[in-house]
């Protein structure tokens, strides 16, 4: 357990001690914040569907959303592997007493932390907006919750892809692919009209988890398909770097 | 009382290339043992092997006792190990990273602070621990290395090429680290500096091409040698028929040209072992009627048994210019 803390917290400094936490956090709260006067302005206007909530455009409900998913995600995690094969500090990494499991468990733990915590940043919109208008803390949590578990499985897509080159790049441009390829499962639902195969999409769809959650609905689905593609990326991460040609 | 290190039948290979080829060997306990070998011989390989880094395509690796492959923690937490390129992380401070490696190393909690402040006395980084790593000289990052690799006072230090790419003054003091610590600790010191085995090693490996060619100490290695004879011949006449001639010679077992200049061809004549060549080369001389100018037997020094067992002429160059005594 100290062995795993020391590997995350190491993962945590090497994001805030990096220039690319202040230009990716900047980005970030800056479209959020858009993202925050847009909602004022939505919320304000009469002509607007009374049964789309607060919550419901936060979460998901505006392109910013997705976009600051989409792209922040490979930025905190191209670097996790890639840089230590690239540097070399890698193999002192494959020597010390830990396992493999630890590396690829503290290097997710590193990113969904920094992730997390990009997250918390927008939580005094949801304080300054209580402090004029009264509403339900339910949707918000849940709407946190959904928004920290897409990205679990996103980044561990980014940490697999990582860690199977040592360029940075390819890295972020293969796991921002595969997050897009994802992404627009649940866009393909337009086109079919097979009610069977639409329901698939639905289950595999990222926006409609996002709406059930921003809802305030916590549904056990969208929970345990996000926790497999998890589990599933660390796992094939943990295969990569057990890999003998990958280690020399 | 277990043997520290003990590689038996140890094989590697990528593909096709064999890296290392059924070697065996073992490191005593206490003892500094020199593995020395030109680069590329299969060094880093055995020693990426003997961390559990790499697994074995064949033979076994036991470290006090335990396989490698089997219990590789345990063996890990025994071992010190410093890497032959040292690049650490460089946004953290000394201090800072010392830490975060004697947390992954199970140092225990209440030890801590003593142990870090120990290993950088003994690799004298008083100075530097509020340093980034990242703005630190290449001599001090080996030194934290090397700190590292102390942390959790490992019986087992695994060194590779320890000194590369230091001044005089840091590798002096590197390796009297490395012999003070030898007085304690067992260590396995790579190196293709062969001034660095005479000076530091009590038995030393030889490795080439994935092989391990002798294994003995310094001193008996050389004398292995002396038992064949080596001199140094000067002669006026024309260098190409003088080379070919002595290669002629019963007795003979290598001839090396020294250069040839105004007439004059200086070569170096290895004699098969028991040998005396001297007077051959005397007559042979007399016979063809080249002027004698110089026969000298030579000092066997490590070196030519290094060469001797590997023939890697280039390396003895770069070894050469590695000053001996700094």
């Amino acid at each position: 357990m100290t062995a795993l803390w020391a590997l995350t917290t190491r993962e945590l400094k090497a994001f805030w001690y990096s220039p690319i936490a202040y230009v990716v956090g900047g980005v970030f709260l800056l479209l959020q914040g858009w993202v925050f006067w847009l909602l004022l302005a939505v919320l304000n206007d009469p002509r607007v569907d009374p049964s789309w909530t607060m919550t419901q455009f936060f979460f998901g409900g505006t392109f910013f959303y997705w976009f600051s998913i989409l792209v922040v995600t490979p930025l905190l995690t191209m670097r996790t592997f890639s840089e230590e094969k690239r540097t070399g500090t890698i193999e002192f990494l494959l020597t010390a007493p830990v396992t493999d499991t630890q590396v690829v468990l503290a290097k997710f733990l590193g990113a969904w932390i920094a992730y997390i915590m990009l997250w918390a940043l927008t939580l005094p919109f949801f304080l300054l907006l209580r402090t004029f208008t009264p509403f339900d803390w339910g949707p918000v949590v849940t709407g946190y919750v959904g928004t920290w578990l897409v990205g679990a499985a996103l980044l561990a897509f980014g940490i697999f892809t990582s860690s199977l080159t040592r360029n940075q790049v390819i890295a972020a441009v293969l796991s921002f692919v595969a997050i897009i390829l994802l992404f627009s499962i649940g866009v393909l639902d337009v086109f079919v009209r097979d009610p069977e195969g639409s329901r698939l999409i639905q289950y595999l769809s990222l926006m409609e988890h996002l709406r059930a959650f921003s809802k305030g609905i916590l549904d056990t689905r969208p929970l345990i398909f996000y926790v497999s593609l998890t589990t599933i990326a660390l796992f094939l991460t943990g295969r990569v770097i057990a890999n003998p040609r990958w280690r020399s | 009382m277990t043997t520290p290190i003990e590689v038996r039948n140890l094989t590697k290979r990528y593909d096709t290339v064999t890296a290392l080829a059924d070697i065996s060997f073992s490191v005593q306990t206490g003892e500094i043992m020199g593995f020395l070998g030109p680069n590329g011989a299969g060094k880093t390989t055995t020693l990426r092997i003997l961390t559990g880094m790499i697994g074995p395509t064949s033979g076994s690796v036991l470290v006090d006792g335990l396989d490698v492959t089997e219990r590789t923690l345990e063996v890990r937490r025994r071992i010190g190990y410093l890497p032959e390129t040292v690049v650490l992380y460089p946004e953290l401070r000394v201090r800072e990273y010392l830490d975060y490696r004697s947390r992954i190393k199970g140092v225990g909690r209440r030890t801590r602070a003593a142990r870090i402040a120990e290993v950088l006395a003994q690799c004298a980084l008083e100075d530097v621990t509020r340093k980034l790593i990242g703005r630190l000289s290449k001599g001090y990052r080996q030194r934290v290395a090397l700190a590292d690799c102390l942390l959790a006072q490992p019986n087992i230090l695994i060194l590779d090429e320890p000194t590369i790419g230091l001044d005089p003054h840091q590798i002096r003091q590197t390796r009297e680290l490395i012999t003070s610590l030898g007085q304690t600790t067992t260590v396995l010191l790579s190196t293709h500096i062969l001034p660095e085995v005479e000076m530091t090693c009590q038995r030393v490996a030889i490795i080439d091409k994935g092989r391990i060619v002798a294994v003995d100490t310094p001193e008996r290695l050389r004398q292995r040698l002396q038992g064949s004879q080596l001199v140094h011949v000067q002669l006026r006449g024309d260098a190409s028929a003088i080379e070919a001639a002595l290669k002629q010679l019963p007795g003979v077992a290598r001839v090396t040209a020294q250069g040839h200049a105004n007439g004059l061809a200086a070569f170096e004549v290895q004699a098969n072992t028991g040998a005396d060549v001297r007077e051959a080369i005397f007559r042979l001389a007399v016979e063809r009627q080249w002027a004698l100018l110089q026969l000298a037997p030579t000092q066997v020094s490590l070196e030519d048994v290094f060469i001797h067992l590997t023939t890697q002429e280039q390396e003895s160059v770069v070894a050469n210019q590695e000053p001996a005594h700094v």
